[in-house]
């Protein structure tokens, strides 16, 4: 069955070719005609000279680019950067340089670097950053623009202060300066570290020896009831706190 | 507490027992906490509203409940979603048709103690609701003002804003806040303690065994007897200092306000009574001061890139400050 469809088809085949040929054939002998225009002359028409003019000068129909003047600012740059061009460029000069010429060029680059460098640190300094800080690993942390006149008590005379106070009756200040004699006791041996910003209860925990620990934590309680909780004494309480206070400064001398 | 060597000016008797009594408790269910449980005792001594942050799952809300059911008090808890409205927190007048009028519906803000869970939750409309009524104390509707009961406490809970689903609070709400309490993860000795307490208890509620230690008269009284403390001059100024420094401190792009100034005192008074002395000393301001101000300050964009933290920049400020002597 297969065998006939593709004899059909070939037989088909054959006769579309021949057909295709006997056509090509035929147009081969067909004969070419030429057409003419046989109307009139051509009436050939110039546009007017003058409308012309006027639409020329009309800015509608002014195709030129307009070129902008070359502001100085621009001038500025292309002269800056043909500058720098200069400065690095690899173009032998003619002939050898010579050592000034060298060295002038090196001076030229080291003012230029020194100028940038100027320029980042000003920008820097008014934007408030501390440009040093950038190079360090960690932040040191914000600047406090904060001073006061700071109490020190490396530089009281404790005793003398101690007889006013208690000559005056000011037993409240009296004590405070105990504490604050037993403060400077225990920073010359070592047992804290005195800062303005550390409360007592930071000293407290500085004493690694319990025993001490536990004394002064008592102490620490006398001069706080007395000095910030304004406890009137008398000279009798005084004395009582006076002793411990002493006892105390033996126990760390 | 303190020993007792001088004698008080201020019997205080019943506030440490009170104290006492309410720490023991919380300390049966709650592991470890305990800075947070005495600045949620200092708030509710101070007058004060407390905002607790951390993470899902380090206890916010049940230390909150704790607390509440402490007190026996009105207790009603809001949880904020962000489909939340203000007058589902404040309430709302609703047509009446027998009395041919409105009437004033009164919302879940009307009680003593009200547990705002989640509170970063709901958008700024609704947390600015909340202004009113954490500040003065009273709600006004329908041109009608209503007061609230004293005590009035607002204890809130919320995420960290870095968590999917919450909004940065308005600074004029946290400044409203006296505390804000940061639960951070507990230590490994004390979530094996979690877990064996929690293993020890599975059959009981723990809640429901926490009874009422203090009552609303109770608190009122001791309220009053913390605000007569005393507190030395150099103290306040001293305090002062510190929150003036927040102002002009370049790392912080918002200080303190006078308001933290006051809360600052009224809080070191409230910790000096937990510790049982009826004045303040320089160690109470330094360890209230970071809960105090951490929610009021505002980092500058640079130090927020950086990692420096409010705390850090509050450490740094108080370390320039001489302690007065």
């Amino acid at each position: 069955m297969r065998f006939y469809l593709y004899l059909i088809l070939f037989i088909l085949g054959i006769n579309a070719g021949f057909g295709a040929e006997k056509k090509a054939h035929a147009a081969k002998h067909e004969k070419a005609v030429l057409k003419v225009d046989s109307a009139s002359a051509v009436d050939v028409r110039h546009f007017d000279q003058s409308v012309l003019n006027t639409y020329r000068k009309k800015p509608e129909f002014q195709y030129k680019e307009a070129t902008a003047d070359i502001s100085g600012w621009t001038r500025f740059w292309r002269w800056f950067w043909h500058w720098l061009d200069s400065l690095f460029s690899s173009k032998p000069a003619k002939g050898l340089p010579t050592f000034w010429d060298i060295f002038w060029r090196i001076f030229k680059i080291l003012l230029l670097a020194l100028g940038v460098g100027a320029l980042i640190f000003f920008i820097f300094k008014a934007q408030g950053i501390n440009i040093l800080g950038i190079f360090r690993k960690k932040a040191t942390g914000a600047p406090i623009p904060y001073s006061e006149f700071f109490e020190d008590i490396n530089t009281i005379n404790f005793d003398g202060e101690i007889e006013g106070a208690i000559a005056k009756g000011n037993y409240r200040f009296a004590v405070r300066l105990l504490y604050l004699k037993c403060l400077k006791h225990l920073t010359d041996a070592g047992l804290i570290d005195w800062q303005i910003d550390k409360t007592n209860g930071v000293y407290i925990s500085e004493l690694k020896n319990q025993q001490q620990q536990e004394a002064f934590r008592m102490l620490t309680l006398q001069f706080e009831y007395v000095w910030y909780g304004e406890l009137l004494i008398d000279q009798q309480a005084f004395k009582t706190i006076d002793s411990s206070f002493k006892d105390f400064n033996k126990q760390v001398a | 507490m303190e020993e007792g060597i001088f004698e008080q000016r201020t019997d205080l008797g019943k506030l440490n027992a009170a104290v006492n009594q309410i720490k023991a408790t919380l300390g049966t269910i709650i592991v470890g906490q305990q800075d947070s449980i005495d600045l949620l005792i200092a708030g509710i001594l101070a007058d004060g509203h407390v905002l607790i942050e951390g993470v899902p799952g380090v206890a916010k809300t049940l230390t909150a409940k704790l607390i509440a059911k402490a007190i026996d008090a009105q207790y009603s808890r809001i949880q904020f979603t962000p489909d939340l409205m203000p007058s589902d927190v404040l309430g709302t007048s609703v047509f009446n048709p027998k009395t041919i009028d409105f009437e004033f519906k009164q919302g879940p803000i009307f009680g003593n103690i009200i547990l705002i869970d989640e509170i970063n939750r709901a958008p700024a409309k609704t947390q600015s609701a909340l202004f009113e009524v954490m500040e003065e104390r009273q709600v006004t509707i329908d041109g009608h003002n209503y007061k609230m009961q004293e005590p009035f406490i607002v204890l809130a809970t919320q995420n960290p804003v870095e968590q999917e689903g919450t909004y940065r609070l308005p600074e004029a709400q946290l400044d409203r806040f006296l505390f804000k309490i940061e639960i951070k993860y507990p230590s490994l000795e004390e979530e094996i303690r979690i877990v064996t307490q929690q293993h020890q208890h599975k059959t009981n509620d723990q809640l429901a065994e926490v009874k009422p230690i203090l009552s609303k008269e109770d608190i009122i009284s001791l309220r009053n007897q913390v605000r007569g403390f005393h507190v030395e001059p150099k103290i306040l100024e001293f305090v002062a200092k510190v929150i003036h420094e927040t102002r002009n401190n370049k790392s912080l792009y918002l200080g303190g306000s006078p308001r933290a100034s006051l809360a600052v005192v009224n809080a070191a008074k409230a910790l000096a009574a937990i510790k049982g002395r009826d004045f303040v000393t320089p160690d109470d301001v330094v360890w209230v001061a970071p809960a105090v101000l951490r929610h009021r300050i505002m980092l500058t964009p640079d130090k927020e890139m950086e990692g420096v933290s409010p705390d850090d920049i509050i450490k740094q400020i108080i370390q320039k400050i001489e302690v007065p002597r």
